[in-house]
């Protein structure tokens, strides 16, 4: 037997390396990281970006074409509005705010989804099996109309159409956090740290926590562009955002009326949540592949 | 199996039950005064006031207060629109059905294209038919669908003028509503030109049924890949090539059923979003759906309409989501619970 | 000669460290009529073997051969249907895990009629086809020991325990009569009693209908006794091949010794509460693999010459790949 090891210099790599490593390996996942990077980068720095105010209106300047087109102007890049403002700017902003308020309601309904969905995975017998048919129904409850009921309790407002979507988004989270804590609660390792005398919260804090984080993070990116989707909508329908605030669904709703006159107040809003979206999927759909790829090897 | 269906009829029971106390408590939820609220009337003196809560029953307990309310539900009193003045059973079974025709046609398109591509795609996956299915999928699976549907209407009804820009169907046409469904009424009714008043309904149904289609058939398809892929990867798959069965046997005998399993579930879900986006682009297509019907009714704050319509909705998709899942767990033999895949 | 002959098989793994050689060059054959028990510890590539015979492997592993042959065909160079044509009528495949080689979604009976070739179906109307599949499907069932088979044919996979579990997938593989049948670990994880039982089977199988068996395990003791010669694999190379009797009887690689001695009914000359000897450390992983001979690190004989592979050597029909066999000096 030689004294030295022979195999000191293996590197094993921590499973979230590996799953970085094969999400590289991935061009269009990249590619689709970049995106929301630029994304990312026009919601945090919008003020530093945009060369205008977002709601200053120009009387001068109504539906100014944009740049590339042949009566439009270098000074608005995307042209501007029926009321002057500049199309370019509220943008930037619009992204800042859609895609902020969609971050907020799903970390939101990922805390609020994780807790109910443990307490309902750790729980047994009828008890259970009444409140996870029960979530399974409510689940159903389509987000819409969600969002009117709260509309018609508390009225429209960026406010409350987030309400509405984080009640909305919730279910997902508690049913996927259930059937993943149900599997994993009667798994071995779950036993011996009971058999060490850990408690439920000690359980779920040391043990099953750290093995959900990825499904946490591929459902959160799924969740993520349902959130987009859902709050320009409701900005769209006019029972979200109101109207001078710069959200996407909104900019895009106020397009509507010019969209003989000035097409592109349409198709510049509606391409950014596609494009925002998009990247997100792209990004969840990496993510997805990379953690499956390392689970089958 | 009695005792699967004695479960699944509970749990009806019982979400039915919460639903209604939800819908109940929306009248004291809802901003103003209650009573005004619930009759529209603003009542002129305290005389007046004390009629009218006694005909609402306003005046006893909560707890009876619910009983009427869901009596009522249940023979079918479901009160009286503020703006229209029209019973509210009669607007939602005109409203309903037009919603549904709409989700149920996109559901088809689903079905029929979204299953065969998504098998398509996952029996060869990896190669290029299948990352340009992917692609083209996970492209229209991120459209906003009101944009979608705005694109269409740019592109079909405004620049090539090829398909009508809102309504169910020509005001030349008088179709008697009997199923609800603008189609087979037509097929019902006994007007002259049927083929002309069909093609007429099928031009008006074209668009939003094919904005909301065909976002439904890319997260069919997405859910199909993935779940063949799943399947293709499993031991047994590899035994039965070891037994030198023939590629179709192994995909008609092995791969279909095991694939199409996990995703019955996901059926659940999708008729949530399916009826989502119905309601959001029956809005932009002036379709007298349900959707369009519930948003004209937040705008003009027509509370008992919103109750109603909450309460029927919902019972609509909870009923399907129900049958689904039961209907999964009758034809499911392997698992007592099923893991359901992910979209 | 052999039925299935198998001349240096080397199967290349692209990973994300480089090529990796999970198999290097295997030999192994089958006669006919005799049972060949491949040995080795898990993660040796026994299972590799398996599905390289079958061609169950992923298409992107390279997978090379000097000779693959069954019967004299090459069966490398055969087109897929010629292919399946033999896995469907001259090889059959049993897996380590029946659980999860079953269709869950379709009851054991469908499956086993399935493997039923069309050319063993008497009959010319579907209704009679159908008849007589079931009456082959229940009488194969009988001959593996399966003695309910109204219970157990219209069960699903999850139903049965896994020592039937295991009796059927036999029953499958032996519904198409086979020449060949590979049992890929098919006693893993049973109690003794249903292990001895599948044992037993396959034993009389050979006896009676003299079918010839490669019989892959790293459970030495359950095969010494039954089977009639013996491959030993080490992380993916052959070390010694030859008669069971002579390789019990005196091995000549260090690796098979150890094998050997650390199960202790082969040592009579135990004394009691002794320590088994052991080979140092552990089997290396994939990723780092050694050069030469594979076991060179853990070897007790090794020598400067061990990081040149062994080239395979023969006495009689006895084959050995080591620089310094044991027990030469007595020859």
């Amino acid at each position: 037997m030689p004294q030295y090891s022979l195999y000191d210099e293996e590197f094993h790599p921590s499973p979230w390396q590996r799953t970085w490593a094969s999400f590289k390996a991935s061009h269009i996942a990249m590619l689709g990281l970049i995106m929301l990077a630029f994304f990312v980068v026009c919601a945090l720095f919008a003020p530093i970006i945009t060369p205008y105010d977002a709601v200053e209106q120009n009387i001068d300047g109504l539906l100014i074409p944009p740049s590339w087109l042949a009566n439009g102007s270098i000074s608005h890049l995307f042209g501007t509005d029926a009321l002057g403002r500049d199309l370019f700017t509220r943008i930037i902003y619009g992204c800042r705010i859609t895609l902020g308020t969609a971050f907020i309601t799903v970390v939101l309904a990922m805390l609020v989804g994780v807790s109910l969905g443990t307490f309902a995975g750790m729980l047994r017998g009828v008890r259970s099996s009444i409140a996870n048919h029960l979530l399974d129904a409510l689940m159903a409850i389509p987000t819409l109309l969600i969002a009117i009921i709260i509309v018609a309790i508390l009225g429209t407002g960026l406010v409350n159409s987030m309400w509405a979507i984080t009640l909305a988004l919730i279910p997902q989270f508690v049913h996927h956090t259930r059937s993943f804590v149900r599997a994993e609660m009667k798994k071995d390792y779950i036993v011996a740290s009971k058999l060490d005398g850990a408690s439920k919260w000690q359980l779920f804090v040391h043990s099953i926590l750290p093995n959900m984080t990825e499904m946490l993070v591929v459902q959160g990116t799924l969740a993520l562009s349902i959130a987009v989707i859902d709050i320009s909508a409701l900005g769209f329908l006019n029972l979200g955002a109101q109207s001078p605030l710069p959200e996407l669904g909104v900019i895009l709703a106020d397009g509507l009326d010019v969209a003989y006159l000035a097409p592109w107040n349409v198709a510049v809003p509606g391409m950014a949540i596609f494009f925002m979206v998009l990247s997100i999927n792209i990004v969840g759909d990496g993510l997805r592949s990379a953690l499956k790829k390392r689970v089958s090897y | 199996m009695i005792q699967i269906l004695v479960r699944y009829c509970t749990l009806f029971v019982l979400t039915l039950l919460v639903l209604a106390i939800m819908s109940f408590s929306l009248a004291y939820l809802f901003p103003g005064d209650t009573l005004e609220n619930l009759t529209g009337l603003v009542p002129q003196n305290e005389m007046q006031r004390a009629a009218l809560e006694q005909q609402f029953k306003l005046d006893q307990p909560y707890i009876f207060q619910f009983f009427y309310y869901a009596g009522n539900l249940l023979i079918g009193d479901w009160g009286y629109s503020f703006t229209s003045g029209l019973p509210l059973r009669e607007e939602v079974g005109i409203a309903m059905p037009a919603t549904i025709e709409l989700a149920t046609y996109a559901m088809l398109m689903a079905l029929f294209v979204g299953i065969p591509l998504g098998y398509y795609a996952g029996i060869r996956s990896y190669s290029t038919s299948d990352h340009l299915i992917n692609t083209a999928s996970i492209t229209t699976y991120s459209f906003p669908v009101f944009w979608f549907a705005l694109l269409l209407i740019l592109i079909f009804s405004l620049q090539l003028d090829a398909a009508p820009l809102s309504g169910r169907i020509s005001l030349l046409y008088n179709i008697e509503p009997i199923s609800g469904f603008i189609l087979i009424d037509i097929l019902l009714s006994d007007i002259e030109n049927k083929t002309l008043a069909f093609k007429d309904a099928l031009s008006h149904l074209a668009l939003p049924t094919f904005s909301i289609g065909a976002i439904a058939t890319a997260s069919m398809i997405r859910i199909t890949r993935r779940s063949v892929i799943d399947v293709k990867h499993r031991p047994y798959i590899a035994a039965a090539i070891s037994r030198g069965l023939s590629s179709w046997q192994i995909f008609f005998r092995h791969i279909l059923r095991n694939a199409l399993l996990p995703i019955l579930p996901l059926m659940a879900i999708q008729i949530t979003t399916l009826i989502t986006n119905a309601m959001i682009v029956e809005t932009l297509f002036s379709w007298p759906g349900i959707g369009n019907w519930l948003i004209q009714a937040i705008y003009q704050r027509d509370y008992p309409a919103l109750r109603i319509g909450m309460m029927a909705v919902s019972t609509v998709v909870i009923t399907l989501t129900i049958l689904v899942d039961l209907f999964n767990r009758m034809i499911d033999p392997s698992r007592e619970k099923y893991e359901r895949a992910t979209v | 000669m052999p039925m299935l002959d198998i001349k240096n098989l080397t199967l290349e793994i692209q990973s994300s460290d480089g090529t990796i050689k999970a198999l290097d060059k295997v030999n192994l054959s089958v006669s006919s009529g005799e049972i060949r028990a491949l040995v080795g510890e898990s993660g040796s590539g026994k299972s590799l073997i398996v599905s390289a015979i079958c061609g169950a492997l992923p298409s992107q592993w390279n997978l090379t051969a000097d000779r693959m042959s069954w019967n004299g065909e090459n069966l490398l160079s055969m087109s897929v249907q010629q292919r399946r044509e033999v896995m469907r009528r001259e090889i059959a495949v049993v897996f380590q895990n029946p659980q999860a080689s079953l269709d869950p979604s379709a009851t054991l009976g469908e499956q086993l009629e399935e493997s039923i070739p069309d050319e063993f179906v008497e009959g010319s109307w579907f209704w009679q086809r159908a008849q007589h599949r079931k009456k082959t499907a229940i009488s194969t069932v009988h001959k593996v020991g399966i003695k309910h088979h109204k219970h157990y044919l219209s069960a699903f996979p999850h139903q049965i325990p896994a020592d039937i579990g295991q009796k059927f997938m036999i029953a499958m593989a032996l519904v198409s009569q086979p020449k060949l049948l590979i049992a890929d670990d098919p006693t893993r994880g049973m109690e003794p009693t249903t292990k001895t039982q599948i044992l037993k089977l396959f034993t009389r199988l050979n006896q009676t209908r003299s079918l010839s068996i490669l019989f892959v395990s790293h459970d030495l003791l359950a095969i010494a006794s039954m089977s009639h010669s013996m491959t030993v694999l080490y992380a993916g190379q052959t070390v010694e091949s030859g008669r069971m009797k002579h390789i019990k009887k005196r091995p000549l690689h260090p690796y098979t010794k150890a094998l050997l001695d650390s199960a202790p009914s082969f040592r009579k000359d135990l004394p009691p509460k002794s320590l088994l000897p052991t080979l140092g450390g552990s089997i290396p992983t994939l990723q780092h693999l050694p050069i030469g001979c594979r076991l060179g690190p853990r070897c007790p004989r090794a020598q400067r010459a061990c990081v040149q592979t062994p080239a395979v050597r023969k006495i009689h029909d006895h084959y050995y790949s080591c620089h310094f066999p044991l027990h030469m000096e007595k020859l």
